[in-house]
Formats: C-alpha cells, sequence, structure tokens
C-alpha cells in the first residue's frame, strides 16, 4: 500500500461506462441500471441520492465490488472489476475500499480492536502488527480506551466511528458509506458527518456516500442524482440539492394541481 | 488469514455457545474415547496374555501318550503309555529345543506334624525347573544327583509351604508323601495356574526316579505320562512341534499311514484364543466408537450448516472487508477441526481416566499408549474435515450481497 499513493488528488479512481444491470428471476430479466457512466477522480467527495428503485443500492454494490455489472466496464483504481474472480474481488475490495454501513455491522463476538484489526488481518498482515495499526486508528476517531468492549457495549454513533476506524484500517483510497447516519440521531449524523468531511479535506480522502437526506449529501461536494436506473443529475452539490428541491416543489404543485382536477 | 488468528476465531465461536459445543461435542467425545479403551484392552489383553505364558514357562508343548484305536476301543488318553525316559532324552537332544522334561504326576496326600493336605505331587527332573520358569524362594532345586539316586526329596510349592510349616523354616525338615518320607529341600517362588497341575503354589516336585518308586506305578520302568518340551524360541515353536513328532514317530517305529501314538498339546493355542477374545473385544467396541463417531460427525455437521446459515451477515461483512472466499473457508473448517480434536483430547483424558481406575482395581492392566492418542487425535482431525467441509463450502459460495441484506 506505501506505493500506492492512495490520496493523491486528480487521477481517474472510479469509472464506470455503460454500465447495466440485471437480476434474473425465474428468466425474467428485470434491468436495474439502464447503462451508468460516472468517473471520479481522486480526493473527491461525492454523494449518490435516488429514490428507492432508483438504483441506488445496486449501484453501491457494483461499485463496492459487491456486485459485478451485467454489461458495461467498472474500473477501480487501474483495475477492469469485471475480469475478476471471487477472490480477486475480495482482495480489491481489501486493499481499495473501506465500506461504512447504515448498520454499522461489526462483528458481535469480537473486541472493538479486533473488528478493526480485521481487514488487515484478511490482507495477510501479523495479528500482533494489525492490533497496534488498529489501536492507532481507534486513536484517531476518539476511541482508544474502548479497544477491549464488545460493539453492543457502544452507542450507535461510537459504533458507527468503530466502523470508520475498520474502513481507514487498510488505509483504501475510497471509503464507500451507505446511508452511514441512516440509524443516527440528527446530533450524532453531523459528528460523523463532519468526521467524513475532515478526512476528506485533510487528506484527500476519496469518499462515495449514499443517502437520501439532503441534509446529509449537503456535506459531499459532488452529487449524483439517480433515476430509474440512469444518471439524472451530476455535478456540484449546492447546485444539485437546489435543483433537487425546485423538482420537489414543481411535483409537488403539480400534484396538488391534479389533485384539485380530481375533486 | 493466518492460522493462530484462525484458531482464535474457533475458539470465539465455540465460547459463544457453550452448552452447543458441548451437547455437539459429546458424540466425538464417546467415539474417541470408546476407540482409545478398544486399543488399551485390546493391548491389555494381549500384555496379560504374555504375562500369564510367561509365568508358565514359555514357548511350551506338552507331549503325551496317546491311545491308537484297537479294535474299534479307544481307551482315555493317557491310560496307555507310549511315551518312555529314552523318548525324553531323545527329544531334549534335538537342536531346535531347549530342554524336555519327563513327568510322572499323581495326587497324594502330604503331611508334616499334624497337619495334612492332599495336591499333586509331579515327578520330573531338574531340566524342568528350567524350561517351566520355576524359580526358588529358598533352597535348592532337584538335581541330577537326587534323580540318579532316586533320593527322597521334595521341593514344596509355596502355599503348601504356608500350609505345612507356617513360619517355620521348612529346608531339611522331613514331610510324608503317602506316608513315606521326604526331606524338603528348597520352596517355589512362583505363582498363579500351571498349565498341567493347577495352582503352581500347591504343587510338591519329586524326582522322577523316586515318584517312580514310591509313589506311582507305571505300566514299564522306563514311560512316563507326559514330556513337557520348550523350543529355543517363539518363531521356531512350529518347527520343533515338527520335529518332536518325526522323532517319536521314528523311535516308536510307526509306519506312513499309522495315526499318532501321541500328542502335541502347543499352549501356544491358548495364546491365541486369548488373541481372539482380545480382538473381538476390540472389533466390539471400535464397532461402538465408530458409529459414536459417524453419529458426532453428523451432528457436527448440523451444527455448522446451522452455525453457517446464523453467521450469514457476518460472512457478507467478512467477504465485503476483504475476506476471500477461501478465508471463510477455513475458518469454518478449522472451526470443525477444533470442536473435534477439542473432543478427541477429552475423549482420550475420559479413556485414561477410566483405564487408570481399572488399573487401580489390580485385575487388569490397561494404559493409553502414545499410540492410541496418536491414532485419536489423527481420527478426530479427519472427522472434523470431513464432516466439516460441505458447510464450510457452503459458506464460501455464499455472495456478500446476499449476506449484507440477511437479517
Amino acid at each position: 500500500m506505501e506505493n500506492a499513493t492512495p490520496n493523491s488528488v486528480g487521477e481517474l479512481l472510479v469509472q464506470l461506462t455503460d454500465v447495466r444491470k440485471s437480476y434474473f428471476s425465474n428468466r425474467v430479466e428485470t434491468p436495474v441500471l439502464h447503462g451508468i457512466n460516472l468517473a471520479m477522480q481522486r480526493g473527491d467527495f461525492m454523494a449518490i441520492m435516488g429514490q428507492s428503485g432508483s438504483g441506488k443500492s445496486t449501484l453501491m454494490n457494483v461499485l463496492g465490488c459487491l456486485d459485478t455489472p451485467t454489461s458495461g466496464t467498472y474500473s477501480l483504481a487501474g483495475q477492469n472489476v469485471g475480469t475478476l474472480s471471487r477472490a480477486e474481488l475480495a482482495g480489491l475490495r481489501n486493499r481499495t475500499i473501506g465500506f461504512v454501513f447504515q448498520s454499522f455491522n461489526l462483528l458481535k463476538r469480537m473486541s472493538i480492536l479486533d473488528n478493526v484489526a480485521l481487514p488487515l488481518i484478511y490482507a495477510g498482515v501479523a495479528r500482533k502488527a494489525a492490533r497496534e495499526r488498529a489501536r492507532l486508528q481507534l486513536d484517531k476517531v476518539g476511541l482508544g480506551e474502548y479497544a477491549s468492549r464488545q460493539p453492543n457495549q457502544l452507542s450507535g454513533g461510537q459504533q458507527q466511528r468503530v466502523a470508520i476506524a475498520r474502513a481507514l484500517v487498510a488505509d483504501p483510497p475510497l471509503i464507500l458509506a451507505d446511508e452511514p447516519t441512516g440509524n443516527l440521531d440528527t446530533r450524532t449524523s453531523a459528528d460523523i458527518m463532519a468526521v467524513f468531511t475532515e478526512l476528506n479535506r485533510e487528506r484527500g480522502q476519496s469518499i462515495i456516500l449514499v443517502t437520501h437526506e439532503p441534509d446529509i449529501a449537503a456535506f459531499a461536494k459532488r452529487l449524483v442524482r439517480l433515476k430509474d436506473g440512469l444518471v439524472l443529475y451530476d455535478g456540484p452539490a449546492r447546485e444539485g440539492l437546489r435543483q433537487m428541491q425546485q423538482d420537489d416543489a414543481k411535483d409537488r404543485a403539480s400534484q396538488d394541481s391534479a389533485d384539485e382536477v380530481n375533486t | 488469514m493466518k492460522f493462530t488468528q484462525l484458531l482464535a476465531e474457533s475458539a470465539g465461536a465455540m465460547l459463544a455457545n457453550p452448552l452447543r459445543t458441548m451437547l455437539t461435542m459429546l458424540g466425538i467425545i464417546i467415539g474417541i474415547a470408546s476407540v482409545v479403551l478398544m486399543l488399551a484392552v485390546g493391548d491389555g489383553i494381549r500384555a496379560f496374555i504374555n504375562k500369564e505364558l510367561a509365568m508358565l514357562g514359555s514357548n511350551l508343548v506338552l507331549v503325551q501318550s496317546d491311545t491308537r484305536k484297537n479294535a474299534g476301543l479307544r481307551p482315555r488318553t493317557g491310560s496307555v503309555q507310549t511315551i518312555t525316559l529314552d523318548d525324553a532324552e531323545a527329544l531334549n537332544r534335538l537342536p531346535s529345543v531347549a530342554g524336555a522334561a519327563p513327568m510322572l504326576t499323581t495326587f497324594s496326600q502330604i503331611s508334616y506334624g499334624n497337619d495334612n493336605n492332599n495336591t499333586q505331587v509331579q515327578g520330573t527332573t531338574p531340566i524342568a525347573f528350567k524350561i517351566r520358569n520355576l524359580r526358588m524362594a529358598k533352597g535348592n532345586p532337584i538335581t541330577e544327583v537326587d534323580v540318579a539316586s532316586a533320593s527322597r526329596v521334595a521341593v514344596l510349592g509355596k502355599k503348601t509351604a504356608e500350609q505345612l510349616f507356617y513360619k517355620t523354616d521348612p529346608i531339611g525338615q522331613t514331610i510324608r508323601i503317602d506316608n513315606q518320607s521326604f526331606q524338603v529341600t528348597g520352596v517355589l517362588d512362583n505363582e498363579g495356574q500351571s498349565f498341567d497341575a493347577g495352582d503352581i503354589g500347591e504343587i510338591v516336585m519329586v524326582p522322577i526316579s523316586t515318584a517312580r518308586v514310591t509313589l506311582i506305578r507305571t505300566a514299564s520302568p522306563r514311560t512316563v505320562q507326559y514330556v513337557v518340551v520348550q523350543a529355543k524360541n517363539a518363531d521356531g515353536l512350529n518347527d520343533m512341534v515338527q520335529d518332536v513328532k518325526e522323532l517319536l514317530r521314528d523311535r516308536h517305529r510307526m509306519r506312513a499311514d499309522d495315526a499318532d501314538d501321541f500328542r502335541v498339546v502347543n499352549f501356544g493355542e491358548f495364546a491365541k484364543s486369548g488373541e481372539a477374545i482380545a480382538t473381538g473385544l476390540s472389533v466390539a467396541l471400535g464397532f461402538i466408537g465408530a458409529i459414536s463417531l459417524v453419529v458426532g460427525g453428523i451432528g457436527i455437521m448440523n451444527i455448522m450448516l446451522v452455525s453457517v446459515t446464523e453467521r450469514t451477515r457476518e460472512i457478507g461483512i467478512r467477504m465485503a472487508i476483504g475476506a476471500r472466499p477461501s478465508d471463510v473457508l477455513w475458518q469454518f473448517l478449522i472451526e470443525a477441526v477444533a470442536i473435534c480434536v477439542v473432543s478427541g483430547i477429552i475423549g482420550i483424558a475420559l479413556s485414561a481416566a477410566l483405564a487408570a481406575a481399572v488399573t487401580a482395581t489390580g485385575k487388569f492392566d490397561m494404559s493409553v499408549g502414545f499410540k492410541a492418542i496418536a491414532i485419536a487425535t489423527l481420527f478426530s482431525c479427519a472427522i472434523g474435515v470431513f464432516f466439516g467441509f460441505y458447510p464450510a463450502r457452503r459458506a464460501s459460495k455464499l455472495q456478500p450481497v446476499e449476506c449484507l441484506r440477511y437479517e
């Protein structure tokens, strides 16, 4: 990882070219992504928004190398993801992506420290060294004193910080946060988002944030809006959010007039 | 993923649900314990038989007169005496024979002072002491001179000596056998059963010549009841039996189609039947063990499958943060093997405790040997791998996306 310069700004980190994804059940094809084109440079902080059914989660899974596109190419950190085996995908996830989930997804039976150390263990780092690095990372998110606790002894906000520490411990170029504040109250959400913002600003950490809350998306630099499996908007976050507000207002207005007609 | 990490994770998984783990292990524990006990019982019986045989004197055969059918009548074995002192001497000179002792035995009343006793008296030669592994507690055995001069001397079995003399020293005392006086020259140290005279502690030994003159009437002056013959070594026993038969047929001038007028009783046969008992017991215990191991193995497979389903989300998380399918496979496989190995160790400990308890009763020596431990450990590993592989493989084939969606 030392020579990979994960956080050098400007390099192309994520590139999706006409990515399509369909699910099949009983041979019936249900297309979810209809051709997504998306590029992201290192150092960017991108929010992905969209209503349920927009293909948000599917795109998230593809971006996270948890799922592969049905067609189109996805290259992550210069690697063409489509050609990789399951084991290679696992290695790629391990090296290049740090996941932060809505439900924290810490392993229950393990201590906080071991949870944070786990990505390093899978990277082949010796147990002792992995624990040392995990401890440093825990200190950085301000939870060093909780290292020996179990996840369920921590509050939601603390657990999410642990998850962030786990995502960061192997120093991956990309953080992928899927509704990271979905299970948290407003104040804690703001704290967590502050952590992401700081990471992006101070270290140039590339972050992709999936959310449905405009307040949360407002922390990002860039906004990608999805609708029906296509990119509806891709641009600066502030501009995008304003547009979205207008769209919503328009929708509401037309809805209201439609209601009036009906009555 | 490093092995130590895998072990630590297995320990964590096993301790997460101790009761379930314990119940899962029970089948393997019982199976391994019975396999180890099987080996211990087999070894114990073999050792016991060997010890008993060594006490009797090893590699012995008994040559006794056998009766030929005569006009359709077959008289009782030994009632016609065909083996002579000269046969015994000739046998003694065979290269494959370590020693051959002619025997004349009878039941007689022996007495000393007011005490008397009925026991077996054996007339024999000094060779008997050597080949039958008789040791002297005190005094001297019967000598060639005693035999040549038909001295009235007797060597007493340990128990007989105690019964007649209590704590007095029997050496040099005179006892009466069938009302004839004999001087005691020695006392035997041996205990236990002999192959021809019941309890060896109770016998009385006298020179064969004296026995013939004073105690036992024989058909002719040189016939004996039987000869005890020892082979030079265990491997040569069967060859020696062949030599013995050829020599005796030759000496008795028998034609090729004549039946033997003697019988060779091989004590190795007893060892063989003991061996058969040991093997039978081993097979029975081994069968129980095998069934228990298979049932236990299925139990482990079942629990591992449940565990994989329960931990679907965990598997998804692990895969998301970089666990390869092989990492997941190893994790669950090592867990199954760890359960089996821990069960194996408990099973070995259990059987060692049982063996120690049996040994403590003093009737039968049982010990759990290194071989048994090695076999049991290897076996339990194999069961873990065999029954753990399918669940582990199933876990490794799970798709991370679906696992993460699993509640």
